[in-house]
């Protein structure tokens, strides 16, 4: 067959394959509309360039819930070694993520891996394409991903991952455009049909023009299906009778299975391959298409439909069907209408999925098996119940998640059985919380205690404690925090549960280390060695999360600034992306304030754009962006805080809603609306107060003295907030400025006589902050100040690779041929953050060397100006 | 698309030169908006040129302030815009 007009996207793919022969790895994600020809246009592809390469390919299947990692054995059958035996023998899906990327590091040529069809992607797959896709960039490959573009919305799964990949440098997007007339009428040379027309009805879409050119009917069939139904209408009984149970088999049939499902097959499959509605593929044999399948699949009457799918699931039970054939089962024993089998197989298909981490699969199935299992004794469907509450709750399917685990509550009890009662109770809180119900969280976290504390001491207990403790951590509520946390570690550590030991350890130190105790970081830190030591690396990027964004809390910059650093990096090391976006937010929020405000566009601008954000996440991230364009003067400032507000407000903790509601005040203040301002400032001032935050209560103060109002201003309040309202503007400059917030200082200094304005006016412009600094000219020319210095000279500086501030030290401190260990020394941070910046470095020039970059930096002139606004004081 | 107003400053006056540099910053400008998903629709200069308004679509007001950075162009401020008509109300 000739391939029609695909000669650019050829030439795209075959650059993209040069480049990772050259061990600058690509992606290629391939897309275009079912039929447009991604599968031809791939095997045109390796069937030109095949040779120069190793080629690896797997499938992703129709399934309704695919199998878990259903390409990786396809994959792992063609790669074989380490990860062929892997992948039978049920090896966590790390160690199967790693053999695979050693296999693809290794080998004499560069290695083409397809994964076809990720439109219909298992979560695990999708998990392992953006393993790959951020670790290609090394090795000698070329990642080929294609999919049905037109079958991902905007909730889709896929399109993380796509968002993922579209940012990357290393990736190629090659998007398949339909036939012209010119194509069409090639295909129809000689053939009675009026190219104009059947482009026309076809839409040039080349699955389309090919059937229904091949159906060699009379006149041009009004869809898809019609045409594939017009083909197989010249099947004559058996090959009809093959068809049927193709089209329930489904995928890549291996004639002998067949067989075994239509019986005699001989001149019925003959019949079929030579209408082309059935293909030799290798050995097996498939549908020419899955639109043909789908079309044939549709016209079976139920009755013979069932008895089909009854025929496939014995005789793949009957071939012994692998962990691979589980979803295939599930799919063939729903087809035949037999619950029990249904009810068994789901179950095991579920707890596969678990194991690799295929958590949306695993749902589906245990939602399957639920709707099969009435006839269930109460103590399994409890267990049913729990199970799929669990998979909810890591899918984030809150609401759902608390229904079932209610549910599985409900049935315990019924049982009379207190310890799954109390267990389930507990577990109920964290779906409730994190859904912002925080009462109802309370509630369940007291009564699990309740029913438990009647029993011998037990885990569950423990666990309880440990819930109770995070509750009471959450709200800020440290004494409470502390005596239940202590409780939990008390009882776990004499049952031996380090797990529950170092979550409690981390509920205790976060609730000490955000008051500003430096003796909670002792706990964190415990917390931290302990779940290295157990493996809990979603432990460890937790632990270091709440200390980063505790520092961050207390205004501790410097501090906050190492942690999140060292967080970010740990947590994309480990694919712990919840954390890393929250930590994200943190650290932009954190560069507001000190001034670094280009990083932090940056930073919230990559983030907001993140499809699949968690809702804390997003409240941070519009914090940081509202604070941000208020302070700039942009536009934009008012809608993203009324989008954390409402965010905020479904929580209703102190936590979510003080940040909001300073940045709001803060807003209303620079647009002087002085009434709003109060109103802002006012709505959670007394719960600050209530929780003693040193940092909101006192800036919920200065907003409302600045706007007029008598507020009383406690002793405990924030150092600087409190000289500041004082009226010792300099002491509060200076607090400010040690604090490492220029903004904040230059606010203060403000307050001052004329040489201290003067001074202000200078870091407000230096910042680009244009409202305060307007505001800042017109006092002081009301005042009666002379010589007030003009606006910000325009800045000509030119930073075409769009390098951050830090990103400008490390490149200065290359250029000087320095060591990671050495720059660390001189920036203060660790060899490890270092070699982080030093690849974003390279990754912006494009450059393959710290040679090389040192030679761009110095012939682009980017080497003068490594000082911004924040440091130059 | 949000549609944005950027006003610039050039104390020295905006240097556009028709040579091989030229085209070459403009081509940069072009590649660098693009990567942030901004267009740059049009803009007006004052007869000293001293001062331009420029109509962008992009993103967001990040978006805007990235590629200015990036071309190393000055922004005083940055509006958001809805195109009014004369002729809408008629
Ligand atoms: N460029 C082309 N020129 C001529 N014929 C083509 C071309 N591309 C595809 N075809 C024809 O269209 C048919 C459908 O293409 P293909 O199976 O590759 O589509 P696809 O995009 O992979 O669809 P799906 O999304 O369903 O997997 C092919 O069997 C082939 O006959
Ligand atoms: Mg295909």
């Amino acid at each position: 067959m000739d391939l029609l007009e695909r000669d650019r996207d050829l030439q795209a793919l075959a650059t993209a394959l040069g480049e990772a022969a050259a061990s600058r790895g690509r992606i290629a994600l391939v897309a275009g509309e079912a039929g447009i020809g991604k599968t031809t246009f791939v095997e045109h592809f390796l069937a030109a360039h095949g040779r120069d390469a190793r080629v690896l390919k797997g499938n992703c299947d129709a399934l309704f819930t695919p199998t878990p990692l259903g390409p990786l054995y396809d994959i792992a059958r063609q790669a074989g070694g380490k990860l062929a035996v892997g992948i039978e023998g049920s090896a966590p899906r790390a160690a199967l993520f790693s053999a695979l990327l050693e296999q693809l590091q290794g080998g004499a040529r560069p290695t083409i891996l397809v994964i076809e069809d990720m439109h219909w992607a298992d979560e695990a797959t999708i998990d392992l394409a953006k393993f790959l896709g951020r670790r290609v960039a090394e090795a000698r490959v070329l990642f080929v991903a294609t999919y049905r573009e037109d079958e991902v919305g905007p909730h889709h799964r896929l399109r993380t991952l796509l968002g993922d990949l579209a940012g990357s440098r290393s990736t190629t997007r090659i998007a398949l455009s339909r036939l012209t007339i010119d194509a069409v009428r090639a295909l129809v040379a000689q053939r009675p049909f009026d190219p104009l027309l059947l482009h026309r009805q076809t839409a040039g879409n080349p699955f389309f023009v090919t059937e229904v050119l091949s159906s060699a009917g009379h006149g041009i069939p009004a869809t898809v299906r019609d045409a594939v139904l017009a083909r197989a209408a010249k099947l004559g009984p058996a090959g009809r009778t093959v068809l049927a149970a193709a089209a329930v088999i489904g995928g890549r049939i291996d004639p002998g299975f067949l067989a075994a499902v239509a019986g005699d097959t001989q001149e019925g499959l003959g019949d079929c391959l030579s209408v082309g509605i059935i293909e030799a593929a290798g050995d097996c044999v498939a549908f020419r298409h899955e639109l043909a399948r789908e079309a044939v699949l549709a016209e079976i009457e139920p009755g013979r439909r069932r008895e089909l799918n009854r025929r496939a699931l014995d005789a793949l039970k009957a071939a012994g069907g692998g962990r691979g054939d589980l979803a295939q089962l599930v799919q063939y024993a729903e087809g035949a209408g037999d619950a029990s089998a249904v009810l068994e197989l789901a179950v095991a298909a579920a707890k596969a999925a678990v194991a690799v981490g295929a958590h949306r699969e695993a749902e589906a199935q245990y939602a399957r098996a639920l709707r099969h299992s009435a006839d269930l004794p109460p103590a399994e469907r409890a267990a049913l119940f729990e199970a799929h509450a669990d998979e909810l709750a890591i899918i984030d399917d809150l609401e759902r998640a608390t229904e079932e685990r209610r549910a599985a509550v409900a049935l315990w009890r019924g049982l009379d059985d207190r310890l799954k009662e109390g267990e389930n109770l507990a577990a109920l809180a964290w779906p409730l919380v994190r859904s912002g119900r925080n009462a109802e969280a309370e509630e369940v976290s007291r009564s699990a205690i309740e029913v438990l504390r009647a029993l011998p001491p037990s885990r569950q207990l423990a666990d309880a404690y440990r819930v109770r403790a995070h509750l009471r951590m959450l709200d800020r509520d440290r004494p409470m925090a502390v005596r239940w946390g202590r409780k939990a570690i008390a009882l776990a550590t004499r049952l031996r549960d380090e797990a529950t030991v170092a979550a409690a350890e981390m509920a205790v130190g976060s609730a000490i280390l955000v008051t500003g105790d430096d003796r909670g970081r002792a706990y964190l830190d415990r917390s931290i060695a302990r779940a290295s030591r157990l493996g809990q690396d979603a432990m460890v990027g937790l632990a270091l999360l709440n200390i980063g964004t505790s520092y961050g809390e207390q205004y501790r910059f410097p501090e906050a600034e190492q942690v999140l650093d060292q967080g970010i990096a740990y947590t994309s090391e480990h694919d712990l992306d919840h954390a890393n976006h929250y930590m994200r937010a943190w650290l932009a929020l954190v560069r507001v304030h000190q001034g670094r405000w280009s990083e932090a566009s940056d930073l919230a601008a990559a983030l907001v754009a993140q499809p699949s954000l968690a809702a804390i996440s997003r409240i941070m991230v519009l914090v940081a962006l509202g604070r941000l364009r208020a302070r700039r003067g942009d536009p934009g400032a008012a809608a993203a805080l009324d989008e954390a507000l409402t965010l905020a407000a479904q929580t209703g903790t102190l936590q979510r809603l003080a940040p909001v509601r300073a940045a709001r005040a803060e807003l209303a203040w620079l647009e002087g609306d002085k009434a709003r301002c109060v109103a802002e400032a006012k709505a959670v001032h007394a719960l600050a107060i209530k929780h003693r935050h040193r940092w909101h209560a006192g800036e919920f103060a200065f907003w409302r003295r600045r706007s007029g109002e008598r507020v009383a201003v406690p002793a405990w309040c924030a150092q600087p907030y409190r000289l500041q309202l004082k009226g010792d503007w300099r002491k509060a400059a200076e607090a400010w400025h040690r604090l490492g917030c220029p903004y904040e200082q230059a606010r203060a200094l403000a307050e001052g006589d004329a040489a201290a304005q003067t001074e202000a006016l200078a870091i407000f412009d230096q910042l680009g902050a244009a409202p305060a600094a307007a505001a800042l000219r017109q006092h002081m020319r009301g005042t009666g100040v002379r010589r007030i210095p003009r606006g910000p000279r325009a800045t000509t500086r030119r930073n075409p690779f769009g390098l951050t501030v830090r990103e400008m030290e490390i490149l200065a401190c290359l250029a000087a041929g320095l060591s990671n260990g050495r720059i660390g020394t001189r920036l203060h941070v660790s060899p490890k953050t270092v070699g982080h910046h030093v690849s974003a470095v390279l990754a912006k020039l494009g450059a393959a060397s710290r040679g090389e970059a040192a030679r761009l930096a110095r012939e682009q002139g980017l080497l003068p100006q490594n000082r911004e606004v924040g440091d130059a004081k | 698309m949000p549609r944005y107003m950027i006003e610039r400053t050039f104390p020295d006056g905006l240097g556009l030169t028709p040579n091989q540099q030229g085209n070459q910053a403009a081509t940069s400008v072009i590649a660098n908006n693009a990567q942030q998903g901004v267009t740059w629709v049009h803009s007006y200069v004052t007869p000293d040129k001293k001062h331009t308004f420029c109509v962008y679509d992009g993103p967001s007001p990040e978006a805007i302030r990235k590629v200015a950075e990036r071309n190393g162009l000055p922004v005083d401020r940055i509006t958001e815009v809805r195109v009014l008509d004369p002729y809408f109300h008629m």
